[in-house]
């Protein structure tokens, strides 16, 4: 049998740093990245030197593209390896990092996303079998049909489903981050462009570009460099699996309740313990069914509890904090990275307009298509 | 993504008194899945012989639908429909509504195949569709 990552030598996030996530542009990549590295180094009060191994998360850049951005600040010599795990791919930088710290194979590690808006065809697509759709489904209107389904089982309405996106603006409007950063209305996101179903446009994660890094550490790791051990946070728990024969129509949410389970186990928690918690919300049902689906509250009372504010920054649990994927916005390889960022920031009480008041443990979730779910709990 | 050849997909023949049938298939363990494969079984993973053909009925339940207002192609034109349908004979299955919209679809009615002609690479195919089995009488 296997063994979980906290069985292994604890694992801390000791740096983080952003570009911030906005809409395409002329900026070359190595630019966005090594933003958010070097303000990820200087967070964490390290030189590169003394990094000892990359993980270069990307889905859309091309074939390695990790170097041609690392060598600006030292070509080292060091190992580095590129991660692509769709959506989630930042998420499965992080994990690997993680792992290697935690073996005791390094003792610092940076884990990097970085991407820009371009061609990246999905492999899925080539595997030589048909469809009755084609290219007519996508994830907009697969999330559009889940959508569809849920108001149909709750008896919600979509415009209650909306309030997710309100929420999820107001946020990223207090993040210098975020790619969106400006509250709507109700009536705004009701109003803004039909995409799917009823899914309006504010109610989708905007395609953009950007880059978050963060920095891994060992005990031996904070103590050998004189890092801060007091904004060091701990990795209490790594969960990773894969959709499963049958898991029907909402397998994102089939496969994010399994690993939610396996991650809370691990770290030793219950749902009701989770202060911050940054979910993978590219479309508005997808926050209520993953919410649901993690046991922070039963199926079905996503949207009273809502409505209620248990879910704003200083409610029973601040949901998307950052803006979430919806405002914040998600360029792909850097996302997963980007929330462990945001969790960080909150355990140390270093959000500013966002802090979540005495935020002592956190998570974040990230599914990708294929599928895969990654969840990762983080404590102080 | 090309557009799939969906005369693998499903078939007219032995059904010269009910709809188009789905080309699927059935695994030494039980699990029927759609389209047919040789690749192997995602129940079980055993491939080959052990995956056998079979004719899925053309009828299903509706699990959700949604009317599409943004498409990046110009194929199919907006708007359309997009279904999410149980197959009375088990799959779950994702497809395409004739007409492409219908004001009064409802979740949990029943689903039948037909098919419509399509001009693809200057011919005409036929290309398989869903439509209402109580859509008044059309």
């Amino acid at each position: 049998m296997g063994t979980h990552l906290s069985a292994l030598r604890p694992v801390y996030v000791v740096g983080i740093g952003w570009h911030r996530y906005q809409p395409a542009s002329d900026t070359p990549y190595p630019v966005l990245g090594l933003k958010a590295i070097r303000d990820a180094l200087s967070d964490a009060h390290l030189i590169w030197e003394a990094v000892e191994s990359s993980y270069v998360a990307t889905a859309r850049l091309g074939m390695a593209g990790g170097l041609a951005m690392l060598r600006h600040l030292g070509a080292l010599g060091r190992p580095l390896v590129h991660i692509e795990n769709a959506s989630a791919s930042g998420s499965a930088a992080f994990r690997h990092a993680c792992i290697e710290v935690a073996a005791g194979i390094s003792d610092v590690v940076l884990a990097v996303g970085v991407d820009k808006p371009g061609g990246s065809p999905r492999a899925a697509s080539q595997a030589g079998l048909g469809s009755l759709v084609g290219g007519a489904v996508v994830p907009f209107t697969h999330f559009a049909l889940l959508t569809n389904a849920y108001v149909q089982k709750h008896g919600v309405s979509p415009r209650d489903i909306a309030l997710v996106a309100v929420k999820n603006h107001r946020n990223g409007a207090r993040n210098e981050n975020a790619q969106r950063r400006q509250e709507r209305t109700l009536e705004e996101v009701l109003a803004s462009r039909p995409v799917s179903g009823t899914l309006t446009s504010l109610q989708c994660t905007p395609t953009g570009e950007g880059a978050a890094a963060v920095i891994i550490a060992s005990a031996e790791g904070i103590r050998r460099h004189g890092l801060d051990a007091g904004r060091a946070i701990r990795v209490a728990a790594s969960a990773a699996n894969s959709e499963w024969a049958d898991a029907g129509d909402n397998h994102d949410q089939a496969i994010t309740q399994a690993a939610m389970a396996a991650a809370l186990d691990e770290a030793q928690i219950t749902p009701g313990q989770l202060d911050v918690v940054e979910l993978h919300d590219a479309f508005s049902i997808e926050e209520l069914q993953y919410t649901e689906g993690a046991g922070i509250c039963p199926p079905g009372h996503f949207i009273p509890l809502l409505k209620e504010g248990a879910f704003d920054i200083g409610g029973q649990c601040a949901i998307s904090a950052s803006g979430g994927l919806i405002a914040m916005g998600h360029p792909i390889g850097p996302t997963g990275i980007g929330q462990i960022g945001e969790i960080t920031q909150q355990l140390r009480g270093e959000a500013g307009a966002r802090q979540h008041k005495d935020a002592r443990v956190g998570l974040a979730h990230m599914v990708g298509v294929g599928a895969v779910c990654y969840v990762h709990v983080l404590s102080r | 993504m090309n557009e799939p050849v969906k005369s693998r997909l499903f078939a007219m023949d032995g059904t010269s008194a009910g709809p188009p049938v789905l080309v699927g298939g059935r695994c030494a363990c039980g699990y029927v899945f759609f389209p047919m494969q040789t690749y192997g079984c995602e129940k079980c993973g055993r491939h080959g012989d052990a995956l056998t053909m079979v004719y899925l009925s053309g009828r299903g339940m509706l699990r959700a639908f949604s009317q599409v207002h943004l498409h990046a192609r110009p194929h199919p034109q907006v708007p359309f429909t997009v279904l999410s349908i149980a197959l009375d004979d088990g799959p779950l299955i994702r497809a395409l509504l004739e007409p492409p919209v219908d004001p009064d679809l409802c979740v949990g009615e029943p689903m039948v195949t037909t098919t419509v002609q399509q001009r693809h690479e200057g011919r005409d195919i036929a290309t398989l569709r869903f439509k209402r089995v109580n859509d008044g009488g059309h």
